[in-house]
């Protein structure tokens, strides 16, 4: 079995974010890195999947500067084979159609069962990637997987759909699986992986959009405007009754 | 007259006695030096360490903790008895020994004979009276064991067994003696009664006739030195052993520093396995440990796990391994220990400090973990794992973005070095007081009182990660090495002179762990470097005096021996303190040590609340604590025992600026 990771890097969320010179995005000083949370899934997906069928051929992808090949490593370190580094310094400012033709770009002909990603990425959070390179390979994508079977061939999905509703999907390979929050729990590489790793294959590739011109533009970046918190009433119920009539003759006009 | 004895009195002189006697000496030694060496080759399936340096401080070691009794006669009561019944048998053991250089060397060989006159009279009374202590304590022991029954030890047939032979000696011991001198000396009292016990037994005896005394005699003579070859030749068997292995493993005893971990060679692209989970994981002393265990469960009944409901018992863990060492090699270790238990360790090292038998459990629970971590990618629990990944992301468990970790500092006008490099000292902070609310309010109050005494502080800020101390304790020697490596090239980098803590962890690993990695910068835990402004007088502090209790946190205390100064600290600022039962060396830990700072407490009572409790119970409205895990885990510990409004868990360094504050106002 064939099977493609795309991952990312991304910034903890925790970091302390401040927006970049020209305003379009974040600025990376300060920043720690990280694989985004919903590619752990793909890779701890696509791992567990080798395991259960052995023989299995799991290579992972990333694009970005050189930092980026700490998540690379990561990825190996749990159970990837291969890594591939398309060494783009401006990976953040390219926009979901550019990346995913970089991706289909390297997959096209190679023949990959399963390509698995995460559903969207913590920091952009376009949740577009996956389903262009799907569209781009003319392969099937099955969004949101929160569930995951393989059987001889069979894949049998569960989505997570609005209102906590859920859809089982089976599909055949090839296809495209994008992962969420709950698909599984990735693991903690153990120290005999995270040493291969270290000798696993990791090739580096230059971008190639293919000629693809740019169709948008980010023209500002800004942290979301402080609002007023929200009031917390303290007391008796009968008490709170009165309050709340009260704010609401004050600051409403429900009452009116 | 002359006062002495005959020696093999109506036993017989010459070759009939003595050939069977040292026929069967021989057979005895034969057997037991035979059992012994069958056990030699089980604690080689060990993995090779030496324990053979220092070899002078070793014996003076071994024999002071062997003759003296020193770590046994730390538990008064049943201590106190095995002390006075090791010291009663030596003497027996001594004064037969000296019987046999009279009667089959000097006497034999040279015709001397220093068994006489006053010396002989004192020889007869010591041993008599070393004989009645022996079976006093022994009954004493005896009625504990089986009558009393205190909760967790455990009887098994060799202690019947050992008491039946110790009980057999020492009485077949003075029929015999009563049977003789019920013929030779009752006539002489100026003589028996230089032998009371003797004296009595020979006054019971007085009803038989002087044939039936002869008969008696000879036949228990036979019998006592049977029992006493006997007792040779099952010490291997029984547990009797301790006394050759526990004497051997005073001298094998780690010589520290104390709770510092062995660190694992991660270069070594060769090794293929770390931590252990087979038997040949393990070191030939941790086999050798289970060898010297008494079953005394000291250990047990001081491990804060165990007392609280816990599947841990130090004990039990020990006596696993020896069970898997000589009945089933090939055993899963950390199967049959369980995890729970491993996991449920805080590393406080009550068992390890209380040990009379120079056990070390901690390092083999650490070792398993690491088999767990490293080669599974096992943890006690998610939030564990997501703590790790958090430290390996931002350098800190609480996964607070790394760039604001000098940020509680920025008001109080000290920079870090990367800023302002002239500084008299480093104030290593730590994760919880740098991005903990109520730990910060430590470090404020840390930093204010270094400013009062117009100390220089600076810090690391950004550049600071975690110490690496709970991820070690809780197996991930990878991560921790590659933080300590770091901390190391940075603190270095600025050219340090000297550190202060207030987080007794980082303290002993600064001070300790990172030895291995070449780093030799002196630091101080805020505890002492705080008494001592106050002893220098840089510190003026006053106001009325307080009430508090305080609590010895485990890696101020057991590991590292600080005690005093604390205390004398809060004496010097007002304090009153009203000692906790468990204090100082026997202090119950708070829960947080062993990297249980990042887990969940999933099993038994709450050892956080049991500890407050134990304050409540002083009536002091303070509960002083000198580290950030303690204090979180107090502060979590008030709420669960629901005494918020009795009990104010807070920091010396907190107490003593407040002080200060109110000496100024």
């Amino acid at each position: 079995m064939n099977i493609l990771i795309c991952i990312k890097q991304v910034p903890d969320m925790e970091s302390k974010f401040k927006i970049n010179g020209e305003g379009t995005w974040y600025d990376r000083a300060d920043l720690a890195w990280r694989m985004n949370e919903y590619d752990e899934y793909a890779v701890e997906q696509a791992v567990r999947l080798k395991e259960q069928v052995k023989d299995a051929d799991l290579t992972v992808l990333c694009i970005g500067p050189d930092q980026v090949t700490e998540a690379i490593k990561k990825a190996l370190a749990m159970g990837c084979d291969r890594g591939v580094h398309i060494t783009d310094p401006y990976s953040a400012k390219r926009e979901p159609i550019a990346i995913a033709t970089m991706i289909a770009g390297f997959a096209k002909g190679k023949n990959f069962d399963v390509i698995f990603t995460g559903m969207q990425s913590q920091d952009r959070g376009s949740a577009q990637v996956g389903v262009m390179v799907a569209e781009l390979l003319g392969i099937p994508a099955v969004t949101t997987i929160v569930g995951f079977a393989y059987d001889n061939g069979t894949i049998q999905v569960k989505r997570e759909l609005e209102g906590g509703s859920k859809a089982l999907v089976t599909a055949t390979t090839p296809v495209v699986l994008t992962c969420q929050l709950g698909l599984n729990t990735p693991r903690y590489p153990t120290l005999p992986n995270i040493m291969k790793a270290k000798k696993k294959e990791l090739l580096p590739l230059a971008p190639d959009v293919g000629g693809l011109g740019p169709r948008q533009e980010t023209t500002a970046c800004a942290f979301p405007e402080k609002k007023g918190g929200g009031l917390v009433l303290e007391g008796e119920i009968p008490e709170l009754a009165d309050k709340l009539i009260q704010l609401l003759k004050e600051k409403t006009t429900v009452l009116a | 007259m002359e006062f002495t004895r005959e020696i093999y009195w109506n036993v017989g002189h010459g070759f009939t006695t003595l050939a069977p006697m040292y026929g069967l000496l021989l057979v005895a030694v034969a057997v037991c030096a035979l059992g012994f060496f069958k056990r030699l080759k089980v604690y080689r399936l060990g993995q090779p360490l030496d324990r053979t340096d220092g070899r002078g401080e070793r014996v003076k070691h071994m024999l002071e903790t062997m003759l003296l009794q020193t770590k046994v006669f730390r538990v008064p009561g049943p201590g106190t008895a095995h002390a006075l019944f090791f010291w009663s048998f030596f003497v027996l053991f001594i004064g037969t020994a000296l019987i046999v250089a009279q009667a089959d060397f000097t006497d034999l060989l040279f015709d001397i004979k220093f068994l006489k006159g006053t010396f002989y009279k004192l020889f007869s009374l010591t041993l008599d009276l070393a004989g009645l202590v022996a079976i006093l304590m022994l009954t004493g022991l005896l009625v504990r064991r089986y009558l009393i029954r205190p909760q967790g030890l455990v009887t098994k047939g060799d202690d019947a067994l050992m008491h039946g032979f110790l009980f057999a000696i020492l009485i077949t011991g003075f029929l015999i003696e009563g049977a003789r001198m019920a013929i030779t000396e009752m006539h002489i009292p100026q003589l028996a009664a230089w032998s009371p016990v003797g004296w009595g037994v020979a006054t019971l005896l007085a009803g038989l006739d002087e044939a039936g005394l002869r008969t008696l005699h000879v036949v228990l003579w036979w019998c006592h030195l049977l029992l006493a070859l006997g007792f040779i030749a099952v010490l291997p068997f029984t547990k009797f052993r301790h006394i050759v292995t526990t004497s051997a493993n005073a001298f094998f005893a780690d010589r520290g520093p104390t709770g510092k971990l062995t660190t694992v060679n991660l270069e070594d692209e060769n090794t293929e396995k770390f931590g252990a989970n087979e038997l040949g994981d393990l070191r030939w002393k941790d086999i050798f440990d289970a060898d010297a265990c008494t079953l005394c469960k000291r250990c047990q009944d001081r491990c804060p796990a165990y007392a609280t409901g816990k599947p841990l018992s130090p004990m039990q863990v020990v006596n696993q391994i020896g069970e898997i060492a000589f009945t089933r090699p090939d055993a899963n270790l950390i199967e049959t220990v369980g995890r729970e238990a491993i996991w449920a360790c805080t590393t406080c090292r009550a068992c390890q400090d209380i040990c009379p038998a120079s056990i070390e459990h901690v390092g083999k629970i650490i070792e398993m973990r690491r088999n767990l971590v490293l080669m599974e990618g096992e943890f006690p629990g998610e939030e564990v794992m997501a703590a790790m990944e958090q430290t390996e992301v931002n350098g800190n468990p609480l996964g607070m973005g790394y760039a604001a970790r000098g940020d509680w500092a920025e008001s109080l006008g000290i920079k870090p070095l990367a800023e302002d490099p002239e500084v008299d000292l480093l104030y290593f902070v730590g994760c919880y007081a740098s991005f903990d609310k109520r730990n910060i309010a430590v470090a404020t109050s840390f930093v204010r009182l270094c400013q009062a005494a117009g100390v220089k502080v600076g810090i690391l800020g950004k550049e600071e990660k975690c110490c690496g101390e709970p991820m070690r304790k809780m197996g991930n020697e990878y991560l921790y090495q590659t933080l300590a490596m770091e901390t190391v090239e940075v603190i270095k980098g600025y050219g340090v002179k000297k550190i202060v803590t207030t987080c007794p962890h980082c303290f002993n690993t600064l001070a300790k762990d990172y030895r291995d990695f070449d780093f030799d910068v002196e630091v101080v835990p805020h505890a002492l470097f705080l008494e001592q402004l106050v002893a220098d007088s840089r510190l003026p502090v006053g106001g009325e005096e307080f009430t508090c209790t305080y609590h010895d946190s485990c890696y101020l205390g057991r590991h590292n021996g600080i005690y005093d100064a604390p205390r004398k600290l809060i004496r010097s600022m007002g304090g009153r303190i009203a000692e906790m039962a468990k204090n100082r060396d026997q202090a119950f830990c708070c829960s947080a040590g062993g990297g249980r700072i990042l887990a969940e407490e999933k099993l038994g009572e709450r050892i956080n609340v049991k500890r407050v409790e134990m304050a409540v119970a002083t009536g002091a409205g303070q509960l002083l604590a000198n580290c950030p895990f303690c204090l979180t885990m107090f502060e979590d510990g008030v709420k669960g025992a629901n005494v918020e409004e009795q009990l104010r868990p807070r920091d010396i360094a907190e107490v003593l600026a407040e002080r200060l504050a109110l000496k100024n106002a």
